[in-house]
């Protein structure tokens, strides 16, 4: 198809060609670079040590994988970002229910693929890697379907149901307390996050709440309701503490780790200190932590953190997590500064998203949160995330396309 | 409210608010306790964490240095340490090598991992067996299932030609979790009990006894260090901050002990023991007399350094039982624990055992002390010449006995009977005792304390060897020493000083007139050869000069020339030397009879020591021993010592020179005269030093006995036939034992034998008996044999109290 002349372009094409947010997308590369360097840094020892038919002995496994999917992942960013996102829009409900099958088919014996009993993985419809977690696609669905129905607030009319039956006045009560508006996104969130937490993962159901709860109140939803909900998700983690050991474990490891054996259920968390205290304000070296030979527990995944911090010191660190901030900064601005309101919507989800995810995993390394097994965007291992964190990028320089032009008065 | 109202009614204030604390919050604000808790960690507690993370990061383990070897002075080894493995077990590594899942990683039911932990067990128990056949069935069942122990050794001591097996079934049966090889050392003493006491022996702990324990710094060495990161697993990791220091191999010693004399000096020891019936052990010494090397150092009873807690010594063997009994019964006396019979039997035997090693171990040349007896004669000799006191044209009488002021009974001569009117040299040829009492009064009590000092008696000699005895209570002070004192010490009675000490002391009389240190270790060199340290001969002082030296040993050789030390006399060598017997205060019927020997006497090389402790008297207060023989120094050691001198002069080669007296008798060739006539023959003959007899008439020698070529001794009368006289083939041999020399020649030479004297020096006198000879009397022999007949001296240089 030949190119069209710039002349023939409709406005919103012509505002879907402009510039991509530059240092969006050099903040973006950055810490994918980090990453990956950091990535082979911290896996060859492990993958060396790995004698499973997959991995083979191969140091270069871990890298060579995620390097191929860092570049896969760059080509979709690309293109994800040369489309138009108002398209978005109508692709969000397909994307979503498309989701919620895939969430459906981990349940499903023969196409998923449990380890000890957690069916978080599916072997269909592959990309990259053997397996994926449809958690993953869940979380960005859920975010531009709410982005998308909840940019329309400004326009839709509010109900107005008849005073003279009782339920009426009960649905005029509850329209007005803007009950009845959220509805449906209750129940997008109830059926999504009940087939992750029953996968059971605990975890990715607490991001998909943290994208859609961002959009939502983003989107001008009544505080009250952030308040109530918060109130009931915090009285639903006490009384998990109090009904099962699991959550009580996690909770006196996160409190008193000095009282667990570090041999026992303390192992990770003591590692990933030990990790973090050898580096040092100036750390050993990039290639140099002592702790990435068997000590701390996969360390090309969860605990890469520790393995940076050790190898780069805390300046390391802080720079990582100063890019990380930069990052995250420029997203926001990128929303406040987006075209309309699904792109705001869409971008402040997204954002908030990987924010969240930076914040528990780090969060998790310290010790500063209960263990919750977040992995680290652009560093860990994972090419299915990889790949969709960072077509959620492309999302976002979409969006910082059509950012109209500041106004020289 | 209007009916046109919107759901999102919140003004975009509210939403642009809403969207700025989200920026704030996740953009900054979340940061800030990341940051918080990083600081906490690698700043506030990084030494606390950083500590326990080194803690198990690294990997600290030594290498073991090589110990060195002990060569003698012809670098042959004498110890050496070999590299050998253990054979280790981990009973609780086994049960960790079964599995406790199945193949799809599901956890076993208890019951079924229990069972596979005892199947496997048992077939463990099984391939041990089929391992090491010589294991103990019992024994291995009883470790196997010994779950709580990580260590057994299966097996030590496994040599590197039988490591292989146990290498490859390690390797085949992937048991390197729970059965392993590890390395370990060995130390290996090729001549077994040879020179035991002076090498010592090695244990747990290193170097025990001898030079073993001297020198175990150097032998040793340092174990090298690895200090590196290691992985979880446990493994080495190869990184530039490891620190390798390497194993510093222990130095290698070259003795001044010689193998074969020290071979040679124990052999004679022993025959010794076995020919007097000596109940209490023997000890010799063999040294260079002018450097103060150590060639040969021996102990008997000895032991096997190999296995040196064995009692190998027959003689201690016997004892062990005897002594077994006598501690039981102390200790039975002294019951105050009440332990029961077979618990003071098992005590008494532990103790017996420890005793008998203790002994064993002993190296009595160095580490007790006794009374040098006449051998110390030699000493007050020399420091007589060197104050002029004496001269060689003294004279000296004995009556038998002298009476000294403050002695109440009057002190004897060996020979009661008095030996007349003496020359010097007659005086110390017949060690006599009233010569040296006078001698010792002519120096006096400060002359004589001051060369008694002089020549190292009254300190230790510092030799390379461990436990020189204490010298404290030895000898009587200065001030104590009263006349009595001296008269008894000027013959060496009544003090005590070590063997090596009486060695280094009489040495100095012969070789010159200095003390010299003693020294065992020659050399120290690196295991490449570099020699780090060679000792030097250390002259301590110089004792009497020169000349006095030379007076002092011409007329030491004249004891074995003609007076008590005749018994070790070997032809062609000058030995001087001097016999010593001395009685133990302590115990009844124990003498110890020693001979001092050096030679050549003009140019010694070696000087030795022995000694034979307590030879078995035939009754109670009896001179005369078991085997017969009358207990003295000149009678047992001395006939020990000679060829034993002889032996190691030849071994040295050190050339024989005969004199006059001694080329008279050596061998020579039968020439042959068979068809000469006999005025011919006769010539030939005396040029050869050859008398000779005929049998039959005629003019013409038509056979000859013995055949041409044959070695006789010089002086031999052979025998011509003349005419038609034959030769008979054979002959009985005359028993000559008892007879004396001219006698025992006269009376084979008779019977057509010929006669090769040996044991005593030519100077033949009437109480020089033919004590044995080769072919034994009555026997039969062709007729011009040489029959090999040795003499002994009768002396009287025994104890004389």
């Amino acid at each position: 198809m030949a190119r069209k002349a710039k002349r023939d372009l409709t406005m919103e094409e012509q505002l879907a060609r402009g510039p991509l947010d530059l240092p969006f997308l050099m903040l973006v590369l950055i810490l994918l670079g980090i990453g990956l360097v950091m990535l082979f840094s911290a896996s060859y020892y492990t993958a060396f040590r790995d004698s499973s038919p997959r991995v083979h002995n191969n140091p270069y496994f871990y890298i060579t994988n995620q390097a191929l999917y860092a570049g896969a992942g760059l080509a979709i960013m690309y293109l994800v970002s040369r489309v138009n996102y108002q398209h978005l829009r109508w692709m969000a409900p397909l994307m979503l229910v498309g989701s919620i099958v895939l969430l459906v088919l981990c349940y499903i014996p023969g196409l998923n693929a449990p380890i000890n009993y957690v069916r978080r993985w599916l072997r269909l419809l592959l990309v990259a890697g053997p397996t994926y977690q449809p958690s993953e696609v869940a979380k960005v669905a859920v975010v531009l379907f709410f982005a998308a129905r909840l940019c329309k607030r400004d326009t839709e009319k509010q109900r107005r149901f008849t005073r003279r039956t009782g339920t009426g006045r009960l649905l005029n009560w509850l329209e007005k307390i803007g009950f009845l508006e959220l509805v449906p996104y209750g129940v997008v969130l109830v059926v999504v996050l009940g087939l992750v937490v029953f996968e059971p993962h605990v975890s990715g159901a607490l991001l998909v709440a943290v994208g859609a709860a961002a959009v939502l109140l983003v989107s001008g939803i009544s505080l009250g309701w952030f308040v109530g909900l918060g109130g009931v998700g915090v009285a639903m983690v006490g009384l998990m503490y109090i009904t099962t050991n699991y959550v009580k474990r996690k909770f006196t490891i996160w409190l008193h780790p000095e009282l667990v054996d570090p041999q026992d259920g303390g192992y990770q968390y003591w590692q990933g200190i030990y990790s973090i205290a050898s580096g040092g304000l100036l750390g050993r070296g990039l290639g140099e932590s002592n702790q990435k030979y068997g000590f701390v527990p996969e360390p090309e995944n969860d605990m890469i953190f520790s393995i940076a911090v050790e190898e780069l010191g805390l300046v390391g660190a802080f720079m990582i997590l100063l890019l990380f901030s930069l990052l995250i900064l420029r997203g926001y601005w990128i929303a406040l500064h987006a075209r309309d309101k699904f792109g705001m919507l869409a971008t402040v989800g997204i954002i908030t998203l990987l924010s969240a995810q930076v914040f528990l995993n780090i969060g998790v390394v310290t010790g500063l949160i209960p263990n919750t097994g977040i992995s680290l965007p652009f560093f860990s291992y994972g090419g299915t995330a990889l790949m969709i964190q960072l077509a959620e990028m492309g999302v976002i320089l979409s969006i910082s396309r059509q950012i109209p032009a500041p106004r020289k008065d | 409210m209007t009916t046109n109202a919107t759901r999102g009614s919140h003004s975009k204030r509210a939403i642009l608010h809403r969207t700025l604390f989200l920026m704030a919050v996740c953009g900054v604000a979340m940061f800030f306790p990341l940051v918080w808790k990083l600081w906490d960690i690698a700043i506030v507690h990084h030494d606390e964490y950083q500590k326990m993370a080194t803690k198990q990061q690294t990997l600290e383990f030594s290498i073991s240095a090589s110990r060195g070897n002990i060569y003698d002075r012809n670098d042959k080894v004498m110890a050496m340490s070999a590299t050998v493995y253990k054979l280790i077990f981990s009973p609780i590594d086994l049960v960790k090598s079964v599995p406790n899942k199945d193949e799809k990683g599901k956890l076993l039911d208890q019951a079924v991992y229990d069972a596979n932990v005892a199947a496997r067990q048992d077939q463990m128990v099984e391939e041990l067996m089929a391992l090491v056949p010589t294991l103990d069935r019992e024994k291995v069942v009883k470790q196997v299932h010994n779950t709580k122990a990580a260590y057994w050794e299966v097996k030590v001591n496994i040599e590197e030609e039988d490591k292989q097996v146990f290498q490859e079934y390690i390797t085949e049966h992937k048991t390197a979790s729970y059965l392993y090889l590890i390395t370990s050392t060995k130390r290996y003493y090729p001549y077994s009990g040879l020179a035991a006491q002076a090498l010592g022996f090695v244990n747990a702990n290193g170097g025990a006894y001898g030079i073993e324990a001297v020198y175990n710094d150097l032998l040793e060495g340092t174990p090298g260090r690895v200090y590196t990161t290691r992985t979880a697993g446990g493994t080495e990791r190869y990184n530039a901050y490891a620190e390798y220091v390497d194993a510093q191999d222990g130095y290698n010693l070259t003795l001044t002990i010689d193998t074969t004399i020290q071979a040679y000096l124990e052999k004679a020891l022993e025959e010794g023991i076995q020919e007097f019936d000596v109940r209490n052990g023997a000890f010799g010494i063999a040294m260079d007399p002018k450097t103060g090397a150590i060639l040969g150092i021996a102990s008997s009873p000895d032991f096997d350094p190999n296995n040196y807690a064995q009692i190998t010594n027959d003689l201690l063997n016997s004892q062990l039982e005897q002594n077994k009994a006598d501690i039981f019964q102390s200790l039975k006396a002294n019951n105050t624990e009440n332990l029961t019979d077979s618990e003071l039997m098992a005590k008494a035997e532990s103790q017996a055992v420890s005793d008998a090693r203790t002994t064993q171990w002993r190296s009595r040349a160095i580490d007790s002390r006794y009374e040098p007896g006449s051998t110390f004669k030699a000493l007050v000799l020399a420091a007589a010449f060197e104050e002029g006191v004496v001269d060689e044209n003294d004279t000296f009488y004995c009556s038998g006995s002298v009476t000294i002021p403050g002695y109440p009974k009057p002190i004897s001569c060996s020979k009661k009977t008095g030996h007349g009117r003496q020359t010097l040299a007659e005086a110390v040829g017949n060690s006599c005792n009233p010569a040296f009492m006078e001698i010792g009064s002519r120096l006096g009590k400060d002359k004589f304390y001051d060369y008694f000092e002089a020549f190292g008696m009254l300190e230790s000699t510092g030799i390379d060897l461990p436990g020189e005895a204490s010298l404290a209570g030895g000898m009587w002070s200065r001030e104590k020493m009263s006349n009595v004192d001296l008269a008894v010490a000027s013959f060496g009675q009544r003090f005590e000083v070590t063997p090596l000490q009486m060695i280094c002391g009489f040495s100095a009389v012969i070789n010159g007139g200095n003390l010299v240190k003693p020294y065992v270790v020659q050399s120290i060199s690196t295991k490449d050869g570099t020699v780090i340290q060679n000792t030097q001969t250390e002259v301590v002082r110089q004792v009497v000069s020169q000349q006095t030296s030379q007076r002092a040993a011409d007329i030491l050789e004249q004891v074995v020339s003609k007076g008590t030390g005749k018994n070790a006399y070997v032809a062609g060598y000058r030995i001087g030397g001097k016999t010593g017997s001395s009685e133990v205060k302590t115990e009844e019927d124990r003498t110890i009879v020693s001979f001092m020997g050096y030679a050549p006497a003009d140019d010694p090389q070696v000087i030795v020591l022995i000694a034979y402790d307590k030879p078995q008297p035939k009754a109670p207060g009896s001179n005369e021993s078991t085997t017969g023989r009358y207990i003295s120094g000149g009678n047992m050691a001395a006939r020990k010592a000679g060829p034993l001198i002889a032996q190691i002069l030849d071994y040295m080669g050190v050339e024989r020179v005969l004199n006059s007296d001694e080329s008279a008798v050596a061998d020579v060739s039968m020439p042959k005269v068979a068809g000469l006539s006999a005025g011919e023959a006769e010539k030939a003959l005396k040029e050869k030093n050859l008398k000779c007899r005929t049998i039959g008439s005629g003019d013409a020698v038509s056979q000859q006995i013995p055949a041409s070529g044959t070695k006789v001794p010089g002086g031999s009368t052979v025998i011509l036939y003349l005419g038609d006289a034959v030769p008979q083939e054979s002959g009985t041999v005359p028993d000559v034992t008892g007879k004396t020399y001219e006698a025992a020649r006269t009376a084979l030479e008779k019977e057509g034998f010929f006669m090769r004297a040996s044991g005593v020096s030519t100077y033949y006198s009437n109480t020089t008996k033919a004590e044995r000879q080769s072919v034994a009397g009555g026997d039969t022999a062709a007729i011009g044999t040489v029959i090999d007949v040795r003499f002994f001296n009768e002396v009287d240089d025994g104890y004389a109290g």
